[in-house]
Order: C-alpha cells, then sequence, then structure tokens
C-alpha cells in the first residue's frame, strides 16, 4: 500500500514532462489546420475551432515546398544508399580480416569522429567550391557517405557473427564481396536497418549542412528551406506550421513503426554529435 | 589477356588482399572531407580570405590577435561556456533521475520512454518554429498561463538574461530524452544478482542506487557527459532558428558567430576559421580529459 502510493507523485512527474514533451509538438500540428486569425488571436486556443487548409496552400504559394521536399528525400536517401555500402565495407574489413596496418588504420578511423564539423565547415566550403560540387546534389550528398561512425557500428555487428561462416563459403567457392554481400550483409539486417533510419532522420533534420552547402533556393531542403522562409521574426505563422508539418510528418511515421531502431541506435553504439 | 584479368580477380580475392579493397572507398571519402579540411584549416586560419579563393593574402597570426580583441568573440565565448556549465549538469541530473525510474521494461515506461524520446525527429527548424509560436510574447500559449498564473506580460524571447535560460530549456526539451535512453541502456546491463545481494544485505532503493546502479554505470555516464558537453560546446542550429542569437548577442554562441561571419554577412572565411580554432582546442582538451579518465577507469 505505502510503495503504491510512493509511486503518485512518480507518475505526476511522469505525466507532466510527457505533457511538457507533447504540447509543442501538437501544437504545431494543429496549428497548422487553424486560420491565421484564429493563431493570433487572444487568448491562444489549443484545439482548432475552424478547421482551414488554406496554411497548405498559402505555404505553397510563398516557397516551392515540393522542391524542398524533393531535395529532402534525394538529400536524406541519396546519402543513406551509398553510406550503406561504403561504411559496412570497412566495418566488415576491420571486423573479419586481419592484415597489416589495421589497428594503426582503425585508429585514425576512429579520429576523424573527434574532428568537430564546426571547426572544418570553412575549409570544407572552399574545398565543395573548388570541386564545382557547390550548390548540387554531389557537394550535398558525396561528403557526407563516409562516416567513422557509422563505420565502427558496422564493425561491432559484423564482429557478432561466427568465425566459421566465411570459411564454409569459401570452401563452396564464393569470393570475397560475395562473401560479404550474400552471406555477412543479411546476417546484420537489424544493424543495417538501424542504420537506415537513423541516417534518413538525421540528415532530413540536418540544418547546418545544407544551409553552408547550398545557396540557390531551388537547392533548399525542407529544413534550411524552412528555417530560411521563416527566420527569427516571421508573421505567417499558419504557412510556417504548414510547411514545418511537412517536415515532420514523414519521420513521424518512421518513428511509429521503427522507434525500436530509434533507440537501439542511441543505446547500443554511444552517441553521434 | 584472359589469364590476366583472371589474375588481378585472384591476387585481390585473397582475403589480405581484399580488406585494403573494401576499405578504400571509405579511406579516400574520410581523408579528402575529414582529415585535409581539418589540416587546411591551421592554413587557411592565417589568411586574409573571402569566398574567391585567389584573392587570399597571407596575414600570420593577425586573425588570431584579432580575434582575442574582438569583444563579440570574447562574449561569444561566454555565451557557449554559460550554456555548456548550465544545460549539461543540469541534463545528467535529469537523465540519471528519468532512467532510474523508467529502467524496467513495463508497458507505462517503454510508453513515457518513446514520449521523451520524440523530439529526435524534429528538426531544429520545426522546434523553432514551435517554441517561437508557444512563447510568443501575444499570443503564445505558454505566456498566456504564465500570465494567468499572476506573473505579468513575459517577452521569453527577446528579454536579456531571461532569453538564454529559455534556449536552455529547449535544449533540454530536445536531448534530454535522448540521455534518458543511454543511461536505461547501461542500467539495465548491471547483473541483477548484485542488487538481490544488496536486498538481502538490508539496502534500500536508494541506497541501491548510489553503491551499485551509479558505480557499475560510470563508464556510460562518463561517455555521455563528454559526449554533452563537446555538443554543447557546438551548439549552432536552436540559436539560429529560435533567437538568432539575439537579443543583445545575448544567446550569440560561438559556431553562431563562426557562422555568421563567414557565411551570412561579410563573409571572411580566414578570421572565422582562426575563431573555430579555438573550439578546436577546447574539445581537444575534453577529449584528452576522457581519454585519461577513461584509461584510469580500465585499470
Amino acid at each position: 500500500m505505502k510503495a503504491k502510493l510512493m509511486k503518485i507523485p512518480v507518475y505526476i512527474l511522469f505525466i507532466t514532462l510527457a505533457l511538457i514533451m507533447l504540447i509543442p509538438v501538437v501544437w504545431l500540428l494543429f496549428g497548422a489546420f487553424k486560420p491565421d486569425t484564429e493563431i493570433i488571436s487572444y487568448p491562444p486556443t489549443f484545439f482548432p475551432h475552424a478547421f482551414t487548409l488554406k496554411n497548405f496552400t498559402k505555404c505553397m504559394q510563398r516557397i516551392d515546398i515540393l522542391r524542398y521536399m524533393v531535395n529532402s528525400i534525394v538529400f536524406s536517401i541519396g546519402t543513406t544508399i551509398p553510406a550503406i555500402l561504403v561504411n559496412s565495407l570497412a566495418g566488415y574489413a576491420f571486423a573479419r580480416y586481419e592484415f597489416k596496418g589495421k589497428d594503426i588504420i582503425f585508429v585514425i578511423f576512429l579520429a576523424t569522429m573527434m574532428i568537430p564539423f564546426q571547426v572544418i565547415m570553412i575549409p570544407e566550403f572552399l574545398e565543395i567550391h573548388m570541386f564545382g560540387m557547390y550548390d548540387n546534389y554531389w557537394g550535398l550528398i558525396v561528403p557526407k557517405i563516409a562516416s567513422a561512425y557509422w563505420i565502427f557500428m558496422m564493425r561491432s555487428a559484423f564482429a557478432g557473427l561466427p568465425k566459421e561462416l566465411e570459411e564454409a563459403a569459401r570452401i563452396d567457392g564464393l569470393n570475397e564481396f560475395g562473401i560479404y554481400s550474400r552471406i555477412m550483409i543479411p546476417l546484420i539486417k537489424p544493424a543495417i536497418v538501424t542504420m537506415i533510419i537513423l541516417s534518413v532522420n538525421g540528415n532530413w533534420n540536418d540544418l547546418l549542412w545544407p544551409l553552408i552547402m547550398t545557396s540557390s533556393s531551388k537547392m533548399r531542403t525542407l529544413a534550411n528551406g524552412l528555417a530560411m522562409f521563416v527566420g527569427v521574426r516571421t508573421i505567417e505563422y499558419g504557412a510556417a506550421f504548414a510547411g514545418a508539418s511537412i517536415s515532420l510528418i514523414p519521420m513521424l511515421i518512421l518513428y511509429v513503426f521503427g522507434q525500436r531502431y530509434f533507440v537501439e541506435g542511441q543505446a547500443t553504439s554511444g552517441l553521434k554529435g | 589477356m584472359g589469364k590476366r584479368i583472371q589474375g588481378i580477380r585472384s591476387y585481390w580475392n585473397k582475403p589480405y588482399h581484399a580488406a585494403y579493397l573494401f576499405i578504400l572507398p571509405a579511406a579516400i571519402l574520410l581523408l579528402v572531407f575529414n582529415v585535409i579540411p581539418l589540416f587546411a584549416s591551421f592554413y587557411i586560419s592565417t589568411l586574409d580570405i573571402g569566398i574567391a579563393i585567389d584573392k587570399a593574402t597571407f596575414v600570420g597570426l593577425d586573425n588570431y590577435i584579432e580575434a582575442l580583441h574582438d569583444s563579440r568573440f570574447l562574449n561569444s565565448i561566454k555565451v557557449t561556456i554559460f550554456f555548456t556549465a548550465v544545460e549539461v549538469p543540469i541534463q545528467m541530473v535529469m537523465g540519471l533521475v528519468m532512467s532510474a525510474l523508467l529502467t524496467k521494461n513495463t508497458f507505462t515506461n517503454k510508453l513515457f520512454r518513446s514520449i521523451y524520446f520524440l523530439p529526435i525527429i524534429c528538426s531544429a527548424t520545426a522546434i523553432g518554429i514551435m517554441f517561437q509560436i508557444i512563447l510568443h510574447s501575444n499570443v503564445g500559449i505558454v505566456t498566456y498561463w504564465v500570465r494567468m498564473l499572476g506573473f505579468g506580460k513575459i517577452n521569453f524571447l527577446y528579454t536579456p538574461g531571461l532569453t538564454m535560460g529559455v534556449v536552455i530549456a529547449v535544449s533540454l526539451w530536445r536531448t534530454f530524452g535522448i540521455s534518458t535512453i543511454i543511461l536505461i541502456s547501461a542500467m539495465q546491463n548491471v547483473p541483477s544478482d548484485y542488487y538481490e545481494a544488496a536486498y538481502i544485505d538490508g539496502a534500500g532503493k536508494v541506497r541501491q542506487f548510489f553503491s551499485i546502479t551509479l558505480p557499475c554505470i560510470m563508464p556510460a555516464f562518463w561517455f555521455l557527459l563528454m559526449t554533452r558537453v563537446i555538443g554543447s560546446l557546438q551548439v549552432f542550429d536552436l540559436i539560429y532558428t529560435l533567437t538568432d542569437g539575439g537579443p543583445n548577442f545575448t544567446t550569440e554562441t560561438l559556431v553562431a558567430y563562426v557562422y555568421t561571419k563567414a557565411f551570412d554577412r561579410g563573409s571572411r572565411m580566414g578570421y572565422a576559421t582562426a575563431m573555430s580554432e579555438f573550439l578546436f582546442v577546447f574539445i581537444m582538451i575534453i577529449t584528452l580529459i576522457q581519454y585519461y579518465v577513461m584509461s584510469k577507469t580500465e585499470d
């Protein structure tokens, strides 16, 4: 009985925090369907009194939101697909092969994780300029493919598999790439799915990178396009809410179905930035 | 000809050789887009350079000297350190308390965890838009509630002194769930017979937390702490979408100022790079401390 009573303040804490977490997000999603007059009415209303889709049409008139959406998709998926290949190959080599210089090469790879992006962003910007990759998909995608973080995560996933696997496969006549692609990759599917989800979500929401690497409005992603549209002192709240909802909903769906992977990605292989 | 191709194939098919092929793409990309820019940054910091690379002039350490006399730069360091020194300890304590309360995998615990973890899917842009409106000086719901509680009309985003607190609160809102999840997974790895033994010895829950849980999760706790410190020193996107450094530069962090100098106004790439090297030094010091502590706890 006493233990049960003790739990009440804990649950009050849980629920209060949950409300603090949810209200801003729900506010935003509801706001997208409120007419502008209601958004700026006083006192503020939580549930929409009048329901409208005008904010979405207004948002489309003011900015090329569909183009931003396409750019976000190209950037996040276009980065993730080659990233899986490049990083899992390297992770596989570090986990399953013995070769000269392996330890020192691995340490160098890991050391790149400690280079803060904010320190190299200006040289990288100048470099992308020099390569002619500025303000196009190449510059957005190629530098983001390789990451010591993913290599480290892939290495841990491959390291857990039994050693006899590749010996048996070699006897069966598979070549080295075949062993990797046909035997090993299918065995680490959960790690691959985790990487896909975290990588798509991370790139989708990334603000600083597209802000630096693009300049024309047709190259903007949702994250930086909306940020530039809204600024700090916006007056077009309805359109801003609609745009932000459009950027939020795909990731919300991903979260509902793939929540386990979000959690695993954070919990198992440390943290990112 | 066919024989030669076969020869090349069988050469690279040796596990020893294939390994090099497998790491090659990642190695090239990391070299070109991480390692070279790092070394280039030291050189660029000694140049007076804009976006036009061919018009660069060598100025030696002038950029560094200028930074040390730039009051806006010194202010941004102060702001960054203040942000880190306040945000990270609150974050760690919140994470510890919440993870201790939510360790068990019950249905309700899982539900609350997934709610606290939700901001991971929100871009800084979306977060900026949300909080700009709920904290709006006239029509914000939080402003309204605070007013109803009798605290008067507060302008959360444009009050020097207060706005930094708001930024810290929003940052906590955004990341404490991630810290909680990481600490939970560390706590779940503590062997349960430790607790059983402690229970038999008559240790209560609180005692168990301090004598068993905390020492056992120390490596994860340290790692999280250092990562949070490094992340906080680099804070940029929330500032950009929430306050843009205002009011009166009271929330302008180092990276926000570097960004402004390099990309927004002026485009002084060399000077901005020199300022970012200060960040590099801070982060290196913290990494070394982390390395030192970790190697000590392993002994």
